[in-house]
């Protein structure tokens, strides 16, 4: 019930306002950027409202509840990229007047190989980019209504790709906008309303951790993907059913679905490889990225990618076209610095009160819906329930208008530059790319919000921002060189993901390197980039091209 | 019926008019440039450049040297304004008006650089 409250409202609104857009679409170029008339305040709250997604309404929160307080840099870096837009790339990017990165390759090195190879990194991006979105709907719609996870998976899959297809781009506009009003409101109000009803012993406790060690209450934990736990002493724990169990101690591995209720005192598991909240090296303002022991370079991995990432980001980049010059691209990437920074005040009051509140959900693995589970545990009455709508209904605008312009920048590399299309054919690719993502996004419960999101970030900040920022500023760059860079910086991205996925976790320096290849795979890819390019001979225009970028018309 | 096309600026149309070599009849046109607007090209990239490397020294600087204050301090920790530990305000709160500061300073010399009448 309260699901339905919740979802409704966001569902009807992002569809009907889809509806209206279609009314003045009349080409492809209507469809992908609304045809470049967007005010600079009204283009920020779009991009805002875009990049807003799971990843920040949920994540953030649930990161810190399960990693620390330093959790709370990713959003700094999420934020930063957007100086980093403004200072490099909006202005003389808008100029190139190129609808994608694909077409900016190409119009500025003229190049149908580059164009394609970019095409293919706008899906891997958006692929990990799209999984979580899909995935925390299933996630939260489980949480508040008890839907089984694929039912929210396939739902996200439905909505997300009609109203796109109905409306494309200027409905997503008018969308994103809508969204991230709503989704400041929803984020915020409850945020101050969980502050004050909390009492002042729970804010006390909330900045003032102690170690998860004992269970303070009777807690139910629902391992919804299964745990390995380490178990130090021998713990009584009662079933859904009422049964009660035995967790010896020693290593206890839980199936996907297991209910376990532990009693108040008794001591809490701790989940394999994990510190438990409220430690000692939980309160430290630095990000220890696997437990490697090095948390200044963690913390530095995750700023170089995020904020180098952003500037690559399709869906970010294409939102600059609907600009009507350079220069109000650069006053929409500038707006949006402070849009965000309102917002990222917040997921840190989130993290710390569900560490008080709910912090179980770190045994559970699902710390993802630490946001929406919050209201409820800490006012059982009609105001609880209230917020949880209210937050449930944040959580789905934050992935349906995410998602809505990375679909939309994924049909839109199948069928502009991969196959060049028509209308019909963008919207039918539409369908197609939302299918394979609901399929993706089913086995991959596990996998952090957070996390998945990074990954696309690493990946757009070692291909496209050493594309973009060398293109804008060194007429130096040659077609060679940049195809050699974009490569390199595929590779080693995509090498250093499956290798987290896949292969058993080193140690150390080693492993932030390989969770977090930013800080290597970046500086490779401009390496190459640049001495790929000394090495072959720019075209005689080549230096006209970089220059065209940088006059402002009057 | 007529034929229905997209409203777009000159610009745009000069762009679009430039792309894809290989879908339309017209073959690419190479980017080109007068001589006089070359000339202006070149003084806005070199001023632009200049001012983009001052900003991007700064925001590193502030996003690399804050890690490390932290580290290097973690007596930060146990200091507490209105009871919640500094090192938290200045990771959590800190970092956001100063970019705002940062990303509107900036905004003001890349505009500065491009309103007609500047010295050129």
């Amino acid at each position: 019930m309260i699901a339905l409250l919740a979802v409704l409202p966001v569902v009807l609104a992002t569809v009907l306002i889809g509806v209206r857009g279609v009314v003045a679409m009349r080409s492809t170029s209507d469809f992908l950027v609304a045809s470049r008339r967007v005010s600079p305040l009204l283009n920020a709250a779009a991009v805002s409202g875009e990049y807003l997604s799971a990843a920040s309404f949920l994540g953030v929160a649930g990161l810190v509840v399960k990693d620390g307080v330093g959790a709370l840099w990713y959003p700094v870096g999420f934020t930063a990229g957007y100086i980093a837009m403004l200072v490099l790339v909006a202005a003389p990017m808008r100029r190139s007047g190129a609808l994608t990165v694909p077409d900016f390759a190409e119009a500025r090195l003229a190049s149908a190989a580059l164009r394609k190879l970019a095409a293919v990194v706008v899906l891997v991006i958006g692929l990990l980019y799209l999984v979580p979105q899909f995935r925390t709907t299933g996630l939260v719609l489980g949480v508040v209504s008890g839907a089984p996870y694929w039912v929210g998976v396939v739902l996200a899959g439905a909505v997300v790709s009609t109203t796109l297809a109905l409306g494309g781009m200027r409905a997503a506009t008018y969308v994103q906008a809508f969204q991230f009003c709503l989704k400041l409101v929803l984020f915020i109000v409850p945020a101050v309303w969980l502050v004050i009803v909390i009492g002042p012993d729970a804010r006390h406790d909330a900045v003032h951790p102690v170690p998860y060690t004992v269970f303070e209450r009777d807690t139910t934990v629902k391992f919804r993907v299964g745990a390995t736990l380490d178990v130090a002493t021998d713990t009584e724990a009662r079933t859904e059913d009422g049964r009660a169990v035995l967790l010896p101690a020693g290593r206890r591995t839980l199936p996907p679905g297991t209910t376990l209720t532990f009693p108040a005192g008794a001591p809490v598991p701790q989940v394999h490889g994990k510190h438990p909240p409220g430690g000692a090296a939980w309160q430290r303002p630095l990000l220890d990225l696997q437990g490697a022991g090095h948390a200044l370079f963690g913390t530095f991995a995750v700023l170089i990618a995020t904020m180098l990432g952003t500037m690559g980001l399709p869906h970010v980049i294409v939102r600059f076209h609907t600009s009507p010059d350079g220069r109000a691209a650069r006053r929409t990437a500038a707006i949006t610095v402070a849009l965000l920074g309102g917002f990222y005040l917040f997921p840190g009051v989130y993290g710390v009160l569900g560490r008080v509140v709910v912090p179980q959900l770190y045994l559970s693995g699902t710390t993802d819906t630490v946001v929406v589970a919050l209201p409820g545990a800490v006012d059982g009455g009609p105001a609880g329930t209230a917020f949880t709508a209210l937050l449930t209904a944040g959580a789905f605008a934050a992935c349906f208008a995410t998602s809505l312009g990375l679909l939309l920048v994924v049909s839109g590399a199948l069928s502009h530059d991969l196959a060049p299309g028509t209308l019909r054919q963008l919207r039918v690719s539409v369908f197609g790319a939302a299918a394979v993502v609901v399929l993706l996004a089913l086995p991959a419960t596990r996998l952090d919000a957070g996390v998945l999101v990074t990954w696309g970030f690493t990946v757009a900040a070692s291909t496209f921002c050493p594309l973009l920022v060398l293109g804008i500023w060194w007429s130096r760059l040659t077609r060679a060189g940049a195809l050699a860079g974009v490569v390199v910086g595929l590779v080693a991205t995509s090498a250093a993901i499956a290798a987290t996925l896949f292969a058993p976790p080193p140690h150390g320096w080693l492993a932030i390197a390989v969770a977090q290849p930013a800080p290597w795979s970046v500086p490779l890819a401009f390496a190459t980039m640049v001495a790929v390019s000394l090495r072959s001979e720019p075209p005689s225009w080549s230096t006209a091209a970089m220059l065209r970028l940088h006059l402002p018309i009057r | 019926m007529k034929r229905r096309v997209a409203v777009m600026s000159p610009q745009t149309r000069l762009a679009l008019a430039q792309r894809r070599p290989d879908r339309h009849d017209r073959p690419w046109r190479r980017p080109q440039l007068d001589p006089v607007a070359a000339e202006r090209a070149v003084i806005f990239h070199r001023r632009q450049l200049a001012r983009a490397v001052t900003a991007l020294a700064l925001l590193f600087a502030l996003l690399f040297g804050l890690p490390l204050l932290l580290a290097m301090w973690p007596e930060l920790d146990s200091v507490r304004l209105a009871g919640i530990p500094l090192s938290w305000l200045m990771l959590a709160v800190l970092p956001y008006p100063a970019m705002v500061a940062l990303a509107r300073w900036q905004l003001r010399r890349a505009e500065a650089v491009e309103r007609p009448g500047a010295p050129e």
